[in-house]
């Protein structure tokens, strides 16, 4: 199980903690999107090579 | 195949069109949820009571970090320790609208 | 077998992240549905949405979600097809039929 933690806006505790109960003993990548210009051509391949992908707020 | 979905709720002004959004997949028949955090839901009409009688009828629930929302709605509690080892079992996970720590609920329509 | 990408868009505040995800997906070779609802809906008034309806394989809008936040469900956006002025069912499709899955 592999899974892409997506972050819209800077994660907040809450978000930290649930995003480490998810990926505990998991195979995780993770994408900033809260950034001036985004490597979506990255992000795309990323969606593509996991099993989850999760876009936080 | 069915798949198990959750509605993270973070947001007063999404959360009862999350709800209206997960019952969208109950009826469609996937494994639904919504979750609602930090904010007290206010008097609920009938029509968003029915929704979530449905989301439960079809093996799904509301749920809540919430204890004014599990007392005065009948919500089911979880914490959010609970909610990080449910959201492992999901298939997908939603974090609805737009995260705002909003302390109140002056922007439900 | 090309991958199939659908996006469900609850944000009213992503329309750029919305179109270089489809740009990119698309530059790929993928299939990609994207499903906006709730507040999401406001996203059909910029400016770039006809050409997210050309790029995208499918584009639907939740309409309920279009009358409550203030539209008018006869004034279907530029770009958009009539019938895709749909319901959550549309998400349920995105579920089925789509290999990958974002919120947006």
């Amino acid at each position: 199980m592999k899974i892409l933690h997506v972050y819209r806006s800077a994660p907040t505790d809450d978000v930290k903690k649930l995003v480490a109960a998810v990926s505990e003993g998991r195979e995780t990548e993770s994408f900033d999107l809260n950034v001036e210009n985004p490597d979506y051509d990255k992000l795309v391949d990323l969606v593509f090579a996991v099993d989850q992908t999760i876009c936080w707020w | 195949m069915s798949k198990k979905v959750c509605f993270l709720l973070c947001n007063s002004m999404y959360t009862l069109d999350g709800i209206r959004s997960t019952l969208g997949l109950s009826v469609e028949n996937q494994y639904a949820y919504s979750v609602i955090m930090y904010n007290e839901l206010p008097e609920l009409s009938d029509y968003n009571k029915e929704n979530i009688d449905w989301i439960r009828d079809m093996e799904g629930d509301v749920l809540s970090t919430v204890d004014a929302n599990v007392e005065r709605h009948g919500m089911t509690k979880i914490t959010m320790e609970e909610l990080g080892q449910k959201l492992r079992e999901m298939n997908i996970i939603i974090p609805y609208g737009i995260m705002r720590p909003l302390e109140t609920n002056d922007n439900f329509n | 077998m090309a991958k199939s990408l659908g996006i469900f868009v609850t944000s009213p505040q992503h329309m750029r992240h919305v179109m270089g995800v489809v740009k990119a997906a698309k530059a790929k070779g993928a299939k990609v549905k994207v499903f906006f609802t709730w507040k999401g809906v406001h996203l059909t008034k910029c400016k770039q949405f006809p050409e997210l309806c050309a790029l995208a394989d499918d584009v639907a809008i939740c309409v309920d979600s279009y009358k409550k936040v203030g539209y008018d469900p006869n004034d279907v956006p530029p770009g958009l097809e009539p019938r895709k002025m749909a319901t959550q069912a549309q998400h349920g499709e995105i579920l089925e039929d789509y290999e990958y899955y974002m919120t947006l």
